[in-house]
C-alpha cells in the first residue's frame, strides 16, 4: 500500500525528489553522493530495500564502514549542506543526513536497520562457496591474495604457476588452486611478493574473503549506473559480513523454531513496527516537502 | 524611543579609534544578553572583536533606569550608574530571568525582594513589574526593558560599524522555553533587530572552542583529531551544561542540560543567611526598605566576590531601618548555605554526561565560563566530576559566549575567511523534548531532547472516542511525563475525521525545527483506504499561545473534557 502513495506523489510534476535534484545540482556537488541524492527521486523499489542504499549512500560510506568513517563523512557533508552554509535550501537534505547519522551511529538502530534491509548490499549473491579449488586434502590454512594491494607483478605466478593465476582484466593475481604447487615453491612465491599481499587465512574464512574481494556492480539508481566497487579493507569487511550472516541465521532459526510465524518475538514485532513507522515517516516527509513545494 | 542617544554618541570623538571597515556590510553581530551583563561582538574580517561602550568597557551592566523622561540602559552614558543608583528602585534588572514567566512561577516569587516592584496575583498571568519614579511605581514589562537596552546596544554597534545593524545572533540559556524565546524575539523586534540565529549559550562557547582547536590543529599541522569538551556555563540567572565533539572546525553538540539557577540564587541565599527575616521586612516596598535591601545586596555581592579569593570576609552593615549586621562570613559557611545550588549544578553536569553517553575519560577539555565559574566550590565540583585538575584556559569566561555568537553570525551570514578561520560549523541540538498531549494527560514526545537540528519527526495518533470527527492537538515542550509538568506551546483542532470506531483513523503529527529554531507542527488525517489526506493538512508555527498560557490548558479541559483527545496509534502492522 505504500507503493501506491509514492507512485501517486511521484506522478506530481514537481515531486520532492525532482526538487532535490535541481537544488543540489545548482549547488555544485563534487562528491559522488550526487548520485545518492537522486535515490529519492528514483524511489521505485518498494519499501525497505530501496531505503537501504539511502543511509549508507547518502553519507557516501560503505556498508561495512566504522563509526569513525561515518562521523567524518557526516561532518564533511554537513559542512556543505547545513542551512548555516547552504541557506534554507539545505534544510531537507540536512534532515536526511541527521536521520541517517542517527541510525548508523547507534549500534542497536543500525543493527535493526541492517536487518530490515536483509542481505541487500553485500551478501545478496553470496553462495558460501569459495572461488579457488583444492589440490590434495583440505588444510586448516589457505592462501588468499588481497587484490586491493596486489600490484600485478606476476612474481607469484612465475614461482608457483599451478597455484596462482593472473586476472588480466583486473590486473592482479589470484589463487586458482590451493596448494597447486609444492610447499617450497609456494613459500618462495610468498617471499617474492614485493607488497606482501599474499596472506595465510583460516580455511573457514576463505569463501567470504574470496567473495568480498571480487568487484561487484555498485547498486545503480535510475540513469546513473553505479560502476564497480569492493571493500577497501577486505579483512574488516569479512568480519562484519560474518556477523551479519550469523545474525540472519539466528533470526532465521528463531523464526522457524516458532513455527510458521504469527508469533514473532517482541523484538521482531518492534523492529517491524519501527520499519513501518519509518515508511510512514518518509511518506509524510515527502508529503510535507511536496506541499511546501507547491505552496512556495 | 532612545533615538536621541544615537546622535550623542556619534558626535563623540573618543570612540572614533580604529574601526573595522564596512566591507562586510551584512555580517550579523553576536549579542549576549546576560541576566547581569551584556556584550556585543562582531567578526571584523580577521578576528572576533568585542565592541566597547563609550566608557571603553566590553561588558555593559544589564539594567534600565526610568528615573529620567526616557528610559535608559546607560550604554552611552559617560558615567555609569553606581550600584546604589541601580538598586534605588528606579532601575529594573534581572529581566532575562523573569521574561516570559507567569505570576505562579517560583522564580518570579523569589524575585520579590528585588529593589523594584514585582507583584503577583498567582492566577497564571504575567506579573506586574514597576520602577520607582518620583515616588510613583511606573509599570513596565520585561520585553520593554530588554528592548530599551537592545536599542542602545544597537546604536552603539551602528556608530562603531558605521552601518545599519539588523541581523543578530542571540544567545539564550538552555532552559529557556520557546515561549520565553518568543518574548525575547519580541524585544528584539521592538529594537529593530532580527534574530538570524538563536544559540544556547554553551553552544556558542562550543563554537569558539571548535575554532580555537582548529587553529591549534593548523599550527601543529596536526590531524585534527576529535576533541570532546564539557562546557559549564553559569551566570547570574542560569546554569547550562553542554558536551560538544569537535573536529575540523565542526562543533557537534552531543547533549545539553540547563536550569534556572545562577548567581542570583547564590546571592539570595547569602542575603537570607545574613538577614533571615528579609522577606517580611521587605514586603511593603517602602523607600527605607528599598534602601536597606540595596545596601544588603551590595554588601553581599562584594562579600561573595571576595570569597572567591579569600577564605573569610567581614561584613559590617548599617541598614537604613536602623538594624545592623556585623558578622564574618567564611567560605565553609558560604558553601553550606548554597549547598542546594551546588547539588543542582552537579546534577546538571552528571545528566549531561550521561545523555552524551560519555565516560569522563573521553573528555579532552573542561571549559568553565560565566560569572559564577570563579566560585572555587563550583570549579572543584565540575573538575572533580570530570576527574580533572585544571580547566581549559583558552578563553575569557565572561566573553566566550558572545565571541561564539559573533562567529556564528559570520558563518551564517555567508562570510568566509581566506585563512580558514571561519571554516566552521555548529551542529546544534534541541534543548527540550517537543510533543503533544495524548493517552489521557500524558506528554508524548515527538522530537526528543538532544535531537540534532534541523530535525523532523513524525508520529501517528488516533481517536479516543467512537465516531470522533475532531481532534485537539495540544503541543507541549519539556521533559515531564504528564503535560502539567511541561510548557504549553499552543493548540489547534483537526476537523473532518471520517466517522469510525475509536482507534482506527490515522492522525499524523509531524514536527519540524529548522536551523533558525522555528518550530512548525504539521498535522492531518490520512485515509487508510487511499493513503491520502482526508482534509487539507494543518501547518502551525509554534508557539501560538500568548498571555495567560498558564490556564489555557485548564480552560480547554473544562470546555471539551476528553471528547477531542487523541491516543498513540497502535495498529497491528500488516505486511
Amino acid at each position: 500500500m505504500f507503493s501506491i502513495t509514492s507512485n501517486h506523489l511521484l506522478s506530481v510534476p514537481k515531486s520532492p525528489g525532482l526538487y532535490h535534484q535541481q537544488s543540489l545540482e545548482k549547488h555544485s556537488l563534487r562528491w559522488r553522493e550526487k548520485k545518492s541524492i537522486t535515490i529519492r527521486c528514483c524511489y521505485r523499489k518498494r519499501g525497505v530495500e530501496a531505503k537501504t542504499a539511502d543511509y549508507y549512500k547518502l553519507l557516501g560510506v560503505s556498508v561495512d564502514s566504522n563509526p569513525q568513517e561515518i562521523k567524518e563523512a557526516y561532518r564533511k557533508l554537513q559542512k556543505k549542506h547545513h542551512p548555516d552554509i547552504a541557506g534554507q535550501k539545505g534544510h531537507e537534505y540536512t534532515i536526511m543526513l541527521n536521520e541517517a547519522y542517527h541510525v548508523l551511529m547507534a549500534e542497536d538502530l543500525r543493527r535493526n536497520y541492517d536487518a530490515s534491509i536483509g542481505r541487500a548490499g553485500l551478501g545478496k549473491d553470496f553462495s558460501g562457496l569459495g572461488y579457488s579449488s583444492w589440490k590434495g586434502p583440505l588444510r586448516s590454512q589457505a592462501l588468499f591474495v588481497d587484490e586491493n594491494s596486489c600490484i600485478g607483478c606476476k612474481e607469484c605466478v612465475h614461482h608457483a604457476g599451478n597455484t596462482f593465476m593472473m586476472d588480466d582484466t583486473l590486473g592482479c593475481a589470484r589463487v586458482k588452486v590451493q596448494f597447486g604447487d609444492e610447499d617450497k615453491q609456494i613459500e618462495v612465491s610468498l617471499d617474492s611478493c614485493p607488497v606482501n599481499c599474499i596472506h595465510w587465512v583460516d580455511r573457514e574464512e576463505l569463501p567470504v574473503l574470496e567473495f568480498l574481494i571480487r568487484p561487484r556492480p555498485r547498486e545503480a539508481y535510475g540513469v546513473f549506473s553505479g560502476g564497480w566497487e569492493r571493500p577497501s579493507n577486505v579483512f574488516v569487511a569479512a568480519k562484519s559480513f560474518h556477523k551479519q550472516l550469523k545474525r540472519q541465521d539466528h533470526q532465521q532459526h528463531q523464526r522457524t523454531a516458532q513455527g510458521a510465524g504469527d508469533e514473532e518475538t517482541t523484538a521482531q514485532v518492534k523492529a517491524r513496527a519501527r520499519a513501518s513507522i519509518k515508511l510512514r515517516m518518509e511518506q509524510l516527509s515527502r508529503l510535507w516537502s511536496w506541499m511546501t513545494d507547491i505552496s512556495g | 524611543m532612545a533615538e536621541p542617544e544615537y546622535t550623542v554618541v556619534s558626535d563623540s570623538e573618543t570612540s572614533a579609534e580604529e574601526k573595522p571597515s564596512s566591507s562586510y556590510p551584512e555580517i550579523a553581530i553576536g549579542i549576549d544578553i546576560g541576566t547581569s551583563q551584556c556584550s556585543v561582538a562582531i567578526w571584523n574580517g580577521s578576528d572576533v572583536e568585542i565592541l566597547k561602550n563609550i566608557r571603553d568597557q566590553k561588558v555593559n551592566r544589564s539594567y534600565v533606569t526610568f528615573k529620567d523622561e526616557i528610559p535608559s540602559g546607560g550604554v552611552s552614558d559617560q558615567v555609569a550608574l553606581s550600584e546604589h543608583e541601580i538598586f534605588s528602585g528606579a532601575a529594573i534588572f534581572n529581566m532575562k530571568r523573569l521574561i516570559g514567566r507567569m505570576d505562579t512561577d517560583p522564580v518570579v516569587h523569589a524575585s520579590k525582594n528585588l529593589p523594584f516592584l514585582v507583584q503577583t496575583l498567582d492566577i497564571g498571568v504575567r506579573p506586574f513589574y514597576a520602577a520607582l519614579v518620583k515616588h510613583v511605581w511606573r509599570s513596565t514589562t520585561p520585553e520593554e526593558v530588554l528592548a530599551v537596552f537592545l536599542v542602545e546596544l544597537r546604536a552603539m554597534a551602528e556608530v562603531q560599524l558605521k552601518r545599519a545593524v539588523r541581523n543578530i545572533v542571540l544567545t539564550v540559556p538552555v532552559s529557556f522555553s520557546r515561549f520565553q524565546v518568543t518574548r525575547i524575539a519580541r524585544a528584539c523586534a521592538m529594537a529593530g533587530l532580527h534574530i538570524l540565529r538563536l544559540m544556547t549559550e554553551p553552544t556558542a562557547v562550543a563554537l569558539l572552542y571548535a575554532q580555537q582547536q582548529q587553529q591549534v590543529a593548523h599550527e601543529n599541522m596536526g590531524s585534527g583529531n576529535e576533541k570532546i569538551a564539557l562546557i559549564f556555563n553559569m551566570g547570574a540567572g542560569y546554569c547550562d551544561v553542554a558536551v560538544t565533539a569537535t573536529a575540523g572546525g565542526v562543533s557537534q553538540i552531543k547533549a545539553l542540560s540547563g536550569s534556572v539557577i545562577g548567581g542570583e540564587d547564590v546571592l539570595q541565599n547569602v542575603m537570607h543567611h545574613l538577614l533571615p527575616n528579609l522577606d517580611s521586612i521587605f514586603s511593603s516596598h517602602g523607600i527605607n526598605e528599598i534602601k536597606s535591601i540595596a545596601l544588603l545586596r551590595i554588601a553581599t555581592q562584594e562579600a561573595i566576590h571576595k570569597l572567591t579569593t579569600q577564605m573569610s570576609v567581614p561584613i559590617e552593615l548599617d541598614l537604613a531601618n536602623g538594624s545592623k549586621i556585623k558578622t564574618t562570613l567564611d567560605r565553609a559557611e558560604f558553601e553550606e548555605v548554597n549547598k542546594e545550588v551546588f547539588r543542582k549544578c552537579e546534577g546538571l553536569v552528571l545528566q549531561c554526561l550521561s545523555d552524551a553517553k560519555l565516560q569522563v575519560e573521553d573528555i579532552t577539555d573542561v571549559i568553565l565560563v560565566g560569572g559564577c565559574s570563579s566560585i572555587p566550590k563550583l570549579r572543584d565540583l565540575v573538575l572533580g566530576i570530570c576527574k580533572r585538575k585544571v580547566a581549559y584556559s583558552g578563553m575569557n569566561p565572561l566573553e566566550a559566549a558572545v565571541c561564539g555568537a559573533a562567529l556564528e553570525g559570520a558563518v551564517a551570514s555567508g562570510i568566509s575567511d581566506p585563512l580558514g578561520s571561519l571554516d566552521l560549523l555548529t551542529i546544534q541540538a534541541t534543548p527540550m523534548s517537543l510533543g503533544i498531549r495524548a493517552d489521557g494527560n500524558n506528554f508524548v514526545p515527538i522530537i526528543h531532547r538532544n535531537a540534532t537540528m534541523p530535525a523532523r519527526k513524525e508520529l501517528v495518533f488516533t481517536t479516543s472516542q467512537d465516531n470522533q470527527t475532531e481532534a485537539l492537538i495540544v503541543v507541549y515542550e519539556g521533559e515531564g511525563k504528564s503535560v502539567e509538568e511541561n510548557h504549553l506551546l499552543g493548540y489547534f483542532k483537526i476537523v473532518g475525521i471520517p466517522p469510525a470506531p475509536k482507534g482506527t483513523p490515522e492522525i499524523n503529527v509531524c514536527m519540524d525545527i529548522d536551523a533558525s529554531n522555528v518550530l512548525r507542527v504539521f498535522a492531518g488525517v490520512i485515509l487508510p483506504t487511499s493513503q491520502q489526506p482526508a482534509t487539507p493538512f494543518m501547518e502551525v508555527r509554534m508557539p501560538t499561545v500568548d498571555d495567560g498560557h498558564g490556564w489555557c490548558a485548564e480552560a480547554l479541559l473544562k470546555t471539551y473534557g476528553s471528547t477531542l483527545d487523541v491516543n498513540t496509534f497502535q495498529k497491528k502492522i500488516q505486511h
